[in-house]
């Protein structure tokens, strides 16, 4: 449901009426208290109905819709599918929280659009030693109230966030930092529990909020607006869980002047509901349009659509445990092995299924074939792994020497609503095994049910989305292909119950290596050795749309798909 | 009259605590909430920490002992996904689905009951054929297609409305006090009222049918009353009861499921703020919501009971009837 699985969080309530605009005082349908008869009861009827509420209702249905542009510069509206959950930056993990939150607060560490690192309120970074990082900062950037940014900032916001954040806990991005330390006003040195040479992609994440407010606010105090103080491009105005959220440019940015005086950022989770938003003209730009609108859009000649690649990526996981919780039946009976264990059944498998005849039916060209658990270009990622072909004839004969000729059934499971497409691809990899020979029923059910369900182990072969936020290796392969080990914090996420030493050995190693030559090079094995095994199969990443008026903005896309309007310029004219 | 009044509190209390249970029982058989909020690359330490700090390793029934205690000192607790607390999220969304489920009722009052009164006293008149035909369409097209129809027609091609949203809020945190309010409110509640006004149409209808072969419409006339009077007194008022049932009825399903219109519509209610907190399993919010949504279910049922009293005297409210 989050980032991590998907950013694109199912539906959600907007508001905009706070509570304390709220009285407890209704319009319930009050029974008449008048006895005098029916004529002053439909008297009643006409009174209360007519006069107060439809007779000004008629003359003003023609309305003008309300101009967007409003005096004193552009508005940008974007209509968002969602939004955050609070205004403090650390409360939260998901994409959709985060990318809203960047237009107020600036992260620690910047990020270009493919997840690469750049200076952000950081200018530059380096290891001191196995166990320190030291930043050094960006000079003279202010923050909303007015106040100067220094390197007490960081160390407050570090410290902050355990003691805040929610159920998508932050700590996730700085569970290596065991405390900061202020060598002066620009520079801070962050201690270490081991070699972290993540760190800085960790912080990509980090928001930096004033040391001024002091850990006493929480969300409340946030979302008033009294303790939203960030260094970003623009200061919060309003917003309402499930409402707009309203920011007016910050004049004092150090990003430099950006066009947009006002942006309001719309959160419509329904899909037809925003592109509709589109259409009539009530915001200027939408995310995540779906792939059955796309067509539509680009035949519109007053519409604009703009596709980018996602950094996430369909994934199906064989349970590899010794006993599967639900056994396959081979001619109806259920039989004790659980064939995933053979490799020859999981390549079978891989070799089945067409992945570019999924991405052009399923996702109507909107995705990417994939062979590993990333992108191409992200830190970690191999080279040597080709597109992998569908193979019938191969994987038939496969399978057979495995000793199911005749196949064997099984339940697969994925979300039904998480992410576009997942329950369509749910049943056309359904399909496409069929050809072998197997039966497998499709299960696609709400992440209300999935998530709980796949944690406890339940399901023998599922499938769900990952993204790799932070761009490189050890954030993927150490939470899912990683022996499960708490103690150490690595396979969090491993539904495979997949265990190789080997790739162990090369992911505990690169997440201590310093060198970013060497620990690539580990990564980079790592990754080779653990999609050769195919405890897991990587199927297609899905595209992201955007959708505008023709000619009005230029935008560059952004793989961890997110809409920021200072990274959106109105076009000439 | 007192006595009735209390029967009535007695049974609300129950109703509210069994489906607290209810609640409590199917969020722990769906499974752990933390799985649904948690961020998937979470280590398993993250993970325990978090069950602890939000009581969900306690046994069930002490999670409920906690919760039945706290709402007894009338906190209903803090939603776990927005962390504030949950009875100021529900009612902050009160306004707006109220709004809504009051002027879908009553276009479907104002226009349902002339009309079906018309259809019943000339059943035979092409036009009330025609006025039938189309109470057979608003209650079995869908709402999501008629509203999605509405968007199209009214804001993508004539662009007259907006698409979805609501209008600047006033007092009492209402959006019907501004012109530009009613441009938003005017479609969702258009689209709400069709279903109840194809049911208040065939309703309203077979009652006047009936009521006019009664004796005391005879009598009325005989008396040499005026038609309107014999429609718009002695007919309607022995139609009432039925209008008044089905009313209170859909009113109360109105303002607590309107998710259908309030999702097509964008529109900020409480029956988005349900959906959403079920996908996410927020036990606090779900539990809250359907509390308060018994509470207002027995309020309209005590309406609509006394209104009764009110329309035919020969109904005595007893206690705890």
């Amino acid at each position: 449901m989050r980032h991590g699985r998907f950013a694109l969080t199912g539906p959600a309530v907007r508001s905009y009426a706070s509570p304390e605009q709220f009285r407890p005082r209704g319009e319930m349908p009050r029974a008449p208290h008048n006895s005098e008869g029916v004529v002053m009861q439909r008297r009643q009827f006409l009174s209360a109905g007519v006069a107060a509420t439809l007779l000004p209702a008629l003359p003003l249905s023609v309305m003008p819709r309300p101009a967007l542009a409003q005096a004193g510069g552009r508005t940008l509206t974007v209509g968002v599918r969602t939004g955050p959950e609070s205004i403090d930056p650390h409360w939260s993990t998901l994409g959709g929280h985060i990318e809203a939150l960047r237009h107020i607060f600036d992260s620690l560490v910047g990020q270009d659009e493919n997840l690469g690192l750049q200076p952000g309120l950081a200018l530059s970074w380096k290891a001191v030693d196995d166990t320190t990082w030291e930043f050094k900062l960006r000079d003279g950037v202010k923050f909303h109230d007015g106040s100067d940014f220094t390197a007490e900032d960081v160390k407050f916001s570090l410290e902050r966030i355990p003691q805040v954040t929610g159920p998508m806990s932050m700590t996730l991005y700085t569970k290596r930092a065991t405390g900061a330390e202020v060598v002066d006003r620009l520079t801070v040195r962050v201690r270490t529990n081991g070699p972290a040479p993540s760190l800085p992609n960790d912080f990509s994440r980090l928001m930096i909020v004033s040391h001024r407010i002091g850990m006493g606010p929480r969300n409340e105090q946030f979302n008033s607006g009294e303790a939203a103080i960030g260094t970003g491009p623009f200061r919060f105005v309003k917003w309402e869980p499930r409402g707009d959220l309203v920011l007016e440019r910050f004049d004092g940015w150090w990003g430099g002047q950006q066009p947009w005086a006002r942006v309001i950022r719309r959160e419509i989770p329904n899909d037809a509901a925003r592109i509709a938003a589109l259409k009539s003209g009530q915001v200027d730009i939408v995310n995540y349009v779906p792939a059955t609108d796309v067509a539509a859009l680009q035949r519109d000649s007053t519409m604009e659509v703009l596709v980018g690649d996602s950094v996430y990526v369909f994934n199906v996981y064989f349970n590899l445990a010794e006993k599967l919780p639900k056994p396959v039946k081979v001619d109806g009976r259920e039989i004790e092995k659980n064939p995933f264990l053979d490799p020859r059944v999981r390549e079978a498998m891989d070799l089945a299924i067409d992945r570019r005849a999924l991405a052009r039916v399923v996702f109507e060209g909107l995705a990417k074939p994939m062979s590993q658990l990333m992108p191409d270009n992200f830190f970690g990622s191999s080279a040597n792994l080709p597109e992998r072909r569908p193979d019938l004839a191969r994987a038939r004969a496969l399978l057979a020497e495995a000793g199911y000729p005749k196949g064997f059934e099984v339940e697969f499971f994925s979300t039904s609503n998480r992410l576009p497409g997942d329950s369509a691809l749910c049943e056309a990899l359904a399909q496409q095994w069929s050809r072998l020979g197997l039966k497998v029923i499709p299960n696609a059910l709400t992440g209300t049910v999935f998530f709980p369900a796949s944690t406890r182990g339940d399901y023998s072969l599922q499938m769900s989305g990952w993204g790799t936020l932070t761009g490189e290796a050890a954030y993927t392969y150490g939470a899912l292909v990683h022996t499960k080990d708490a103690a150490k914090g690595f396979g969090g996420f491993n539904r495979a119950n997949y265990s190789n030493p080997e790739v162990d050995r090369l992911l505990e190693q690169g997440s201590a290596e310093l060198d970013d030559a060497k620990r690539r090079a580990l990564f980079e094995r790592a990754t080779e050795i653990s999609m050769k095994d195919r405890p897991m199969l990587p199927i297609v990443m899905p595209q992201t749309v955007w959708a505008m008026g023709k000619g009005k903005f230029a935008f560059t896309t952004r793989v961890d798909q997110e809409t920021l309007a200072h990274r959106i310029t109105p076009k000439a004219g | 009259m007192l006595g009735f009044l209390l029967g009535r509190l007695a049974q609300a209390a129950l109703v509210m605590l069994v489906m607290s249970v209810l609640v409590f029982l199917g969020v722990y058989a769906i499974g752990n909430p933390i799985d649904v909020l948690i961020d998937p690359a979470a280590t398993p330490d993250m993970r325990a920490a978090l069950i602890r700090q939000y009581g969900l390793d306690l046994p069930l029934w002490r999670q409920y002992g906690h919760f039945i205690g706290n709402v007894l000192s009338g906190d209903f607790g803090n939603s776990f996904v927005f962390r504030i607390p949950v009875l100021s999220l529900i009612l902050s969304r009160l306004p707006a689905t109220l709004e809504l489920a009051v002027t879908a009722m009553l276009i479907a009052t104002l226009l349902g009951v002339p009309l079906g009164i018309w259809a019943g006293y000339r059943p035979e008149a092409r036009s009330s054929k025609v006025i039938m035909a189309g109470s057979v369409l608003g209650f079995s097209v869908p709402t999501f297609w008629v509203g999605l129809l509405l968007i199209l027609f009214f804001s993508v091609e004539f662009r007259l409305l907006p698409s979805g949203g609501r209008g600047p809020v006033g007092p009492l945190g209402l959006s019907i006090w501004s012109a530009q309010g009613w441009t938003y409110l005017i479609l969702p509640a258009l689209n709400l009222s069709l279903f109840k006004l194809g049911l208040l149409i065939r309703l309203v209808r077979a009652g006047t049918e009936e009521v006019m072969g009664s004796e005391h419409v005879r009598f009325a006339r005989a008396q040499g009353l005026p038609e309107w009077q014999v429609v718009g007194l002695h007919v309607l008022k022995n139609i009432g009861i039925p209008i008044v049932t089905v009313f209170g009825l859909e009113f109360g399903s109105t303002l607590a499921f309107a998710v259908v219109t309030e999702t097509v519509f964008n529109w900020p209610g409480m029956g988005k703020l349900i959906i959403e907190s079920i996908t996410a399993l927020d036990r606090p919010v779900m539990v809250a919501y359907l509390i308060l949504v018994v509470l207002l279910f027995v309020v309209i049922n005590l309406v609509v009971e006394l209104t009764y009293g009110f329309l035919d005297p020969r109904v005595r409210l007893k206690g705890g009837a």
